[in-house]
C-alpha cells in the first residue's frame, strides 16, 4: 500500500492532466447529452484541433529552451496565403506547392532562429517582430482578399479520410479497426520492452497491477477511438499526420542526443554549453523546426477551410502555448513532454468543442478557457512546490 | 570604437527609415485642402477598395488625401486621427473600428473645427459627428433573410424547413442591425412553424462569430451538424458575411452535403467577395448582398465637397441613426441582393468585377 501511495505521489503531475482530460470528456459527454463521443463528433474534434496539435509539438520544443514563439499564427497565415497563390492562382501541382511551402516555412524559422541563436536577441522580441512582419506580409500577398477554392487533393490532406470506402464490414471501416488493433499490440510490446530494459539497469519499475491497469486503459482508449472513427468515415488523413508527428517527436526528444540537448539547454544553458553542447546550433534548429511545423499547420488550416484568408491563424500562438503549459511544460524551460502538450491541446479542444455544442456564447468560452489555463498551471506549481518540500 | 559603432548603427537606422518613409510621404503639400480618411483594416478587400475609391475621387476634385488603416486596433486609429488633426485636415472621414471609442478624439476634432463624417459604421456617444454615410444595414439583414426564404421557397411550400443562424462579430454595431433585419423576416415564419432552428441557438449572444472569422464559423457549423443533424437534413443557413459562408460551406461539404441526394442547403452572405461569387457561380453558396462601395465612397466624397464649399450635404434619413447624443443626419445607400441569376448584370456589367476575376 505504501508502494501505491508513493507511486501516486511521485506521478501525480504526470498523470493529473490525463485524468483531468478524462474528467472533462465525461463531463461534456453528460452535459451535451451524449453528443461528444458520437463518431462524427470525435472526427470533428480531431479536425477542428489539428492545428493546435501540430503547433503544440513545435511549441513544446521552443518552450523547452525556455522561450516562446509568438509568430506561429502569423507564419501559418503567411504560408496559407503563399499556398493559395501557388495552387489557386499559379495552378502549381499540389505536391510541389506543398514542398515549397514547407521549405519557405523552414526558411522563416531559420530567419528567426538566426537572430535568436547567433545575434542573441531575446526570442520574445524576435518572434514578436515576426508576428507583425508575417501578418503584414500576409495582407500584402492577399490584398485583403480571400482566395479559394483549392484542388480536391489538397483539401483531402486536411479534411479527407484514409481509404474511406474500401473494405467495410457492417458499416465499419475495417482499416481503422485493424489499425487500432495493431497500434494496441505495438503499444503493449513497447511497454514490455521498456520494463525489461528498466529491470536490466535496476531502475525502479511501476508495481505490476498499475502497469497492467495503465496499459489496459490506453489500449481501450486507442480501440474506442479507432472503432468510433471506423463507424464514421475511417481515419482522417490529418490524424495519421499528427500521430506520425507525435511518434517522431517523442522519439527525438526522449531517445536521441539532439533531443536530450534541447532539455539540457533549457535546464541550464551555461552548464549545457560547458558540457560541450553546441547550444547556439540547438537553439537555431528548434526555431527552424517551429517554422516548418507552423507552415504545416498553415497548410492544414487553409486546406480545411478551403480558402486562404487574411485573418487565418489569429491567436494560434496563444492556443499552442496554452496547450503546452496545461500539459505540464515549465515556463522556465527544461521540463515538458510531447504527450503532455498533446493532452493540453486536447483539453483545450474538448472545451472548445463541448461548449460550442452546448451553445455557450464566445464570451463565456474565452473566460472559461482562461480560467482552465490558470488552474492547470496553478496546480502544476502547487504540486511542484510540494514535491520540492519533501 | 564603441562610439563609432553606435553612430554607424544610428545612421543606418535613420537611412532605412527615411528610405521606407520615402515611399509613403512624397514631400509636403498644401494643407488647406487636406482630407483625412481613417479606415479600419487592410485584412478585408472591401476596405481597401473603399479607401482607394475615396482617395481617387477626392484627388480628382483637387483635395489632398491622408489615407490611413488602423489594422483593427482601436488605439492605432485614435492616434491616426489625432495626427490627421494636427496635420491640419479640414474634414475627416472615419470608418471606425469600435464606434464607441472615439468620443475623446472627436472632441479634439471639434475643438480644431474639423468636421467628421462617419463612414459605414456609426460613431456613437459623440455630438461631434456631422454626417453619416452608410448602407442600409437593417435592410441588408432583411435582404439576406428574404433571399433565404426565396431559396427555400418557404413562402409557397408548407415546410417545415430546418435552418440555422449565424451572426457577425458582437463588437461591431452593424452585426446587430444585420441580425435584427434578418429576424424581422424570419421570426414570423419561425413562430408559424414553417422554419425550425433545430439547434435552438437563436439570439446574438448565441449565434455571433467573433471577428467575423471563417474558421470559427466552420467549427460551430460542424458542431451543430453533429449535434442535431445526424438523421435530419439542414435546409438553409443564414450567414451574415461571405467569409463566414465559406466556413459554413466547408463544414457542410465535409459531412457530404452537395453530393448525391444530399442537396446543398441555401446559404446566404454579404459583400460579394470574389471567392464567394465564384462559389455562387459553382452552385454552392446561394446568394450574397452586394454593397457597391464605389457608390458609398462617392456619397462620402460629395459630403466632403459640400462641407468644404460651405453648402449642405445631401441626406436621406434624419431619424434612424441616433448615436446616443444626437440623431446623425445620414445618407443610406441601397444594398443589392445577388444570386446566380443576376450576378452578371449587377457585378460585371456595372464594372465592379471583370469576367476574368470570377474564373
Amino acid at each position: 500500500m505504501t508502494n501505491f501511495k508513493s507511486f501516486i505521489k511521485n506521478n501525480i503531475r504526470q498523470y493529473a492532466m490525463a485524468l483531468a482530460l478524462v474528467v472533462i470528456m465525461v463531463l461534456f459527454q453528460i452535459m451535451t447529452g451524449g453528443i461528444l463521443f458520437k463518431p462524427l463528433n470525435i472526427t470533428n474534434l480531431i479536425l477542428q484541433n489539428s492545428y493546435v496539435l501540430i503547433l503544440g509539438i513545435g511549441m513544446l520544443l521552443v518552450i523547452l529552451t525556455g522561450n516562446v514563439d509568438l509568430s506561429v499564427g502569423s507564419v501559418a497565415a503567411f504560408i496559407g496565403a503563399i499556398s493559395a497563390i501557388f495552387m489557386v492562382q499559379m495552378h502549381m501541382p499540389v505536391v510541389i506547392a506543398v514542398v515549397l511551402c514547407l521549405v519557405i516555412g523552414a526558411l522563416v524559422g531559420a530567419w528567426q532562429g538566426f537572430w535568436i541563436a547567433y545575434i542573441r536577441i531575446p526570442a520574445f522580441i524576435v518572434t514578436l517582430a515576426g508576428m507583425l512582419v508575417f501578418r503584414g506580409l500576409t495582407m500584402v500577398l492577399l490584398k485583403g482578399q480571400t482566395i479559394s477554392p483549392y484542388e480536391e487533393s489538397f483539401q483531402a490532406m486536411a479534411n479527407g479520410f484514409f481509404l474511406s470506402d474500401v473494405f467495410k464490414v457492417g458499416g465499419l471501416n475495417m482499416i481503422a479497426v485493424i489499425t487500432g488493433i495493431i497500434l494496441s499490440l505495438v503499444f503493449i510490446f513497447l511497454e514490455y520492452k521498456n520494463i525489461q530494459s528498466m529491470k536490466k539497469y535496476n531502475f525502479e519499475t511501476l508495481p505490476l497491477p498499475i502497469t497492467i491497469g495503465k496499459t489496459a486503459v490506453i489500449v481501450a482508449a486507442i480501440n474506442l477511438l479507432t472503432v468510433s472513427l471506423a463507424a464514421y468515415k475511417g481515419i482522417p488523413i490529418v490524424l495519421i499526420l499528427i500521430v506520425a508527428l507525435i511518434a517522431i517527436y517523442t522519439f527525438i526528444t526522449q531517445k536521441t542526443i539532439a533531443g536530450r540537448h534541447i532539455y539540457a539547454l533549457g535546464g541550464n544553458e551555461k552548464a549545457a554549453k560547458l558540457s560541450g553542447i553546441k547550444t547556439k546550433r540547438v537553439m537555431f534548429w528548434v526555431y527552424v523546426n517551429m517554422g516548418l511545423l507552423a507552415a504545416l499547420a498553415g497548410l492544414v488550416v487553409a486546406g480545411r477551410l478551403n480558402a486562404a484568408t487574411p485573418k487565418a491563424g489569429t491567436n494560434f500562438e496563444l492556443d499552442a502555448i496554452a496547450a503546452c503549459f496545461i500539459g505540464g511544460a515549465s515556463a522556465s524551460g527544461g521540463i515538458g513532454t510531447i504527450i503532455g502538450a498533446i493532452i493540453g491541446a486536447l483539453v483545450m479542444g474538448v472545451l472548445n468543442n463541448g461548449m460550442s455544442i452546448m451553445g455557450v456564447g464566445i464570451d463565456w468560452q474565452q473566460a472559461i478557457k482562461g480560467l482552465v489555463l490558470l488552474a492547470a498551471v496553478a496546480f502544476d506549481v502547487y504540486t511542484k512546490s510540494k514535491s520540492n518540500a519533501d | 570604437m564603441k562610439l563609432r559603432k553606435i553612430i554607424a548603427g544610428t545612421l543606418s537606422m535613420v537611412m532605412t527609415l527615411s528610405v521606407a518613409l520615402g515611399f509613403t510621404a512624397c514631400g509636403t503639400k498644401d494643407n488647406s485642402k487636406l482630407v483625412g480618411v481613417a479606415m479600419p483594416t487592410k485584412s478585408s478587400q472591401r476596405w481597401i477598395q473603399d479607401g482607394d475609391n475615396m482617395k481617387k475621387q477626392l484627388e480628382a476634385k483637387g483635395y489632398t488625401v491622408d489615407l490611413q488603416y488602423g489594422e483593427d486596433n482601436i488605439d492605432n486609429q485614435v492616434a491616426q486621427i489625432e495626427n490627421m488633426i494636427s496635420k491640419g485636415a479640414k474634414v475627416l472621414v472615419v470608418a471606425s473600428i469600435d464606434g464607441s471609442a472615439l468620443t475623446d478624439v472627436l472632441k479634439k476634432a471639434a475643438d480644431a473645427n474639423v468636421k467628421v463624417i462617419a463612414y459605414d459604421r456609426l460613431i456613437r456617444n459623440s455630438e461631434n459627428v456631422s454626417y453619416y454615410a452608410t448602407f442600409d444595414n437593417y435592410k441588408v439583414g432583411v435582404q439576406q433573410a428574404t433571399s433565404l426564404v426565396k431559396g427555400l421557397e418557404a413562402d409557397t411550400k408548407p415546410g417545415p424547413f430546418n435552418i440555422e443562424l449565424f451572426g457577425g462579430s458582437p463588437d461591431d454595431n452593424n452585426a446587430f442591425f444585420f441580425y435584427d433585419g434578418a429576424m424581422s423576416v424570419l421570426q414570423p415564419l419561425i413562430d408559424k412553424g414553417v422554419l425550425v432552428v433545430k439547434s435552438g441557438q437563436t439570439g446574438m449572444d448565441k449565434v455571433s462569430t467573433l471577428r467575423w472569422d471563417a474558421a470559427t464559423a466552420q467549427s460551430r457549423m460542424e458542431n451543430i451538424l453533429s449535434a442535431n443533424y445526424t438523421t435530419e437534413k439542414v435546409d438553409g443557413v443564414l450567414s451574415p458575411y461571405d467569409g463566414i459562408s465559406i466556413g459554413i460551406l466547408s463544414a457542410l461539404k465535409s459531412v457530404g452535403y452537395g453530393k448525391g441526394d444530399k442537396e446543398m442547403p441555401i446559404v446566404t452572405g454579404q459583400d460579394a467577395e470574389v471567392a464567394s461569387v465564384k462559389s455562387i457561380i459553382a452552385g454552392e453558396q446561394y446568394s450574397t448582398i452586394f454593397k457597391d462601395t464605389r457608390t458609398l465612397a462617392e456619397k462620402a466624397v460629395k459630403m466632403v465637397d459640400a462641407v468644404l464649399s460651405g453648402s449642405e450635404p445631401e441626406v436621406n434619413d434624419t431619424k434612424t441613426y441616433d448615436n446616443g447624443k444626437k440623431v446623425v443626419p445620414s445618407y443610406l445607400c441601397e444594398p443589392v441582393p445577388v444570386d446566380k441569376s443576376n450576378y452578371k448584370q449587377t457585378l460585371i456589367d456595372s464594372g465592379y468585377y471583370k469576367e476574368a476575376d470570377l474564373k
